[in-house]
């Protein structure tokens, strides 16, 4: 049987990839990761197409953790797309990136984000940043039921 | 003609004759006379005549000669509007030579400023994708440090905890650089936005800002009405946040730390200052007090990039303002501003 995902990371660099489930492992939800390396793949994995087309549609992420600048499709276009869709509108989406700067923050903002962060560069900050948004997104905040979908 | 005719003796019929001779002479000589006067009349009615046809030509040779004058006169003065009309030609010539060469340097300035655009967006794109890609693998050499920390903690002697202390120490004095040259370089960018400000305003939001630095010091603040000014309200409340920093940063040996804002005035306009009791500088270093990345303490002491100032001074400068700064070793320091005129 196809696993529940809880959190869908949406991260091109594998080093980020590594330190953020290091982080996600103290909240138990490891197993409950699905990571997508490319704009294209997140993509793909939400709407059950392409390499992910035998994906069952109604397995859907509880949080989605996005990096803006991804290669194939960018970060702001997925967000477009997710938040576009009414089969993955109501998912919450987190955008995690490097960047700080006011043009991705409001675009993001515009397109309809849940939450922006930014990393920080500290690692023990970035590690209580990640437990913080996990706790909240997925324990504190009442997830979108199905009948939202 | 009282003659008294010579009486001839003789012959009646001869006298007679000569009598009529003579009659008919005197007759003669009569009409004669009368036509003589006749002719001298005539004569002078000529000479008269003639007099006044030669007046009447020399009248007439007046009014020719001044015709010619005036047809002179008319051809020089056509000669003289057509040199005016050349001359005015030709300025117009010039004027349309200047005009085109107006224009080539107007598409010319116009070529620039695009490149200065775009020399401009090339800056920000790279300034964009420093913060980026800088701090990634800052990011992961923090990360993998810390974790390398965590794995091996117990079983590094302290020199080699110590190291990784370091290692970490300065992955984040990077990352503050970054940071604060970010934002340097985004001021730079900036055109201030000039509007009327209350400077008193900008120093409470300063202050309320700094809230988290001022915890568990014992600060006497003293601060005096500011006035309003014209200014880009954003910038210049980075102005205060950076000196009210320092001051709070400076201090931190004093008990209580005093720290003042108020104004002077010059010829110039008002001049703020911001003043501290803290551990100040000695002014024969005081050039270097703007530079970027320059400081005047130790990191030990003191933290900072070395940042703070230069930003302060690019902003006051974008505002056609000076400052300056007057201080003297371990008795505190004053900041002084004043903004220029600037077009609105």
């Amino acid at each position: 049987m196809e696993r529940a995902v809880e959190i869908l990371l949406v991260e091109d660099d594998p080093k980020d990839v590594q330190l953020t489930l290091h982080a996600l492992r103290g909240e138990n939800l490891k197993n409950a990761i699905e990571v997508c390396r490319d704009g294209e793949d997140a993509l793909d994995f939400l709407f059950c197409r392409g390499a992910h087309s035998d994906r069952s549609p109604d397995r859907r992420p509880r949080l989605i953790l996005l990096d803006l600048k991804l290669p194939k499709v960018d970060g702001l276009e997925v967000l477009r797309e997710i938040k576009g869709s009414s089969s993955t509108r109501v998912i919450p989406v987190v955008v995690l990136t490097s960047s700080k700067e006011e043009v991705d923050v409001v675009e993001s903002y515009k397109l309809g984000v849940n939450s922006y962060i930014q990393k920080p560069v500290d690692f023990n900050q970035f590690r209580e940043t990640i437990k913080t948004l996990g706790l909240y997104w997925l324990v504190v905040n009442q997830p979108p039921p199905d009948s939202a979908f | 003609m009282g003659t008294r005719l010579a009486h001839f003796e003789g012959d009646n019929e001869k006298i007679k004759e000569f009598e009529d001779a003579q009659r008919a002479t005197l007759n003669m000589l009569e009409d004669f006379d009368t036509e003589k006067r006749r002719l001298e009349e005539v004569q002078s009615a000529t000479l008269n005549l003639l007099e006044d046809f030669d007046a009447e030509r020399k009248r007439l040779e007046g009014v020719q000669r001044a015709t010619i004058n005036i047809l002179d006169d008319f051809n020089s003065e056509r000669m003289h509007s057509e040199e005016s009309q050349r001359a005015l030609l030709n300025i117009l010539e010039d004027i349309d030579v200047e005009k085109s060469k107006v224009a080539e340097f107007n598409q010319q300035l116009g070529a620039v400023n695009k490149e200065l655009e775009a020399s401009n967006k090339e800056l920000e794109a790279f300034t964009y994708s420093v913060a980026h890609d800088l701090r990634a693998p800052l990011r992961h050499a923090d990360g993998f440090s810390k974790m390398l920390a965590e794995e091996l903690g117990t079983q590094l002697k302290p020199d080699a905890q110590g190291y990784l202390a370091d290692i970490q120490d300065s992955i984040g004095t990077m990352g503050r650089l970054i940071d604060d040259l970010l934002s340097l370089a985004r001021i730079g960018r900036q055109e201030p936005k000039l509007q009327t400000t209350g400077l008193s305003s900008l120093v409470a939001e300063a202050l309320s800002e700094l809230k988290p630095e001022m915890a568990k010091r014992e600060i006497e603040w003293r601060i005096a009405p500011l006035p309003f000014v014209d200014c880009d309200p954003g910038l210049m409340k980075q102005v205060f946040l950076n000196l009210l920093s320092n001051a709070i940063k400076y201090t931190r040996p004093r008990q209580p730390a005093v720290i003042e804002v108020g104004q002077t005035t010059s010829e110039g306009g008002p001049v703020i200052f911001v003043r501290d009791n803290g551990v100040g500088f000695n002014m024969k270093h005081a050039d270097r007090l703007f530079g970027v990345f320059q400081r005047l303490h130790r990191k030990e002491d003191f933290e900072g990039t070395g940042v703070g100032l230069a930003t302060v001074q690019r902003i006051i400068h974008k505002h056609g303002g000076r400052i300056w700064a007057e201080a003297e070793l371990d008795k505190g320091a004053t900041f002084y501003f004043c903004l220029g005129e600037l077009e609105k």
